[in-house]
């Protein structure tokens, strides 16, 4: 019998999106803001994973498949977005780039 | 597997996976910080492992160590003045987003502790035959899906590069080169 439960598996990644969204509410630069949404992200996939095996199904690893594409798309895009920002404005500080605001 | 040395495993990998994923978001060199997420990426690899889902450790390493950390460190050197370790990198909001935060977690923590998930009531399909069945559920129930996924990463990565691209309204070479470098 196996001690490591799907419980534990929900807990730690419980934890480590807690962690992420932390770093999202509290850092300036939009790069570290990146890395947390990754954090949460692999939180969300381990989640997926691990209830997939202990319904002993394919559908979780399968939405964990998808969710990693779309984390690659993100990250691309995102950071383009970025480089582009850096490049015209010469700060990516996000309380700095504020054009939006009213 | 002895009982022991799966727990053992099991919390060695939690604490590779949590120990530097709090480090990324508490130290104060960017540059640190990117370097911090592979060691958390790779106890969550090793949490796949632990699953069984051998195709996950791959991708793991493939995808988010091998493609995503490396896109995110050459995006720090891109954009290097903001690597200055004494630029302040917290806004105002510790006070709030970690209280928020940590109630959500011990909710959760909670909630876990409350309602345990039983065992799984299916006897666990072992890693090999989990990966052929992904395999085949790839190319027959998820095709049309999959493909759909290959599409938006290939537009996203048309639309990367048309973001990247130096504006072609700005002729001077001269100047665009001095530009992303912001050393004025």
């Amino acid at each position: 019998m196996d001690p490591i439960t799907a419980t534990h598996y929900i807990g730690l990644s419980a934890i480590l999106f807690a962690i992420g969204a932390v770093g999202v509410g509290i850092k300036r630069n939009p790069i570290v803001i990146f890395m947390c949404i990754e954090l949460m992200l692999n939180a969300a996939n381990l989640a997926l994973v691990a209830m997939g095996k202990h319904l002993g199904s394919i559908s979780g690893q399968m939405m964990a498949i998808f969710v990693m594409a779309v984390a690659a798309a993100e990250v691309a895009i995102g950071l383009g977005i970025i480089v582009s920002i850096f490049r015209s404005r010469e700060t990516i500080d996000i309380d700095e780039v504020n054009l939006l605001k009213l | 597997m002895s009982t022991l040395a799966v727990m053992g495993a099991f919390l060695a990998l939690t604490v590779l996976t949590l120990f530097p994923a709090i480090m990324v978001i508490s130290t104060r060199n960017v540059l640190h910080a990117g370097f911090w997420l592979l060691p958390c990426l790779i106890g969550v690899a090793g949490l796949y492992a632990m699953l069984d889902a051998h195709f996950f450790v791959v991708a793991q390493v493939l995808v988010y160590i091998g493609a995503i950390l490396v896109l995110i460190l050459f995006s720090l050197m891109l954009t290097r003045d903001v690597m200055n370790p004494k630029a302040p990198q917290h806004n105002g909001l510790v006070g709030v987003a970690v209280p928020i935060c940590a109630t959500m977690s011990a909710i959760c923590a909670l909630l876990l502790a409350r309602h345990p998930w039983p065992a799984g009531p299916v006897a666990a399909a072992g890693a090999q035959d989990q990966t052929v069945a992904l395999g085949r559920a790839l190319i027959g129930t998820y095709a049309l899906p999959f493909e759909a996924a290959s599409v938006l990463l290939l537009a996203a990565l048309v639309g990367a590069i048309v973001l990247a691209k130096a504006p072609q309204s700005e002729p001077p070479a001269a100047e665009r080169i001095e530009c992303p470098g912001g050393e004025k």
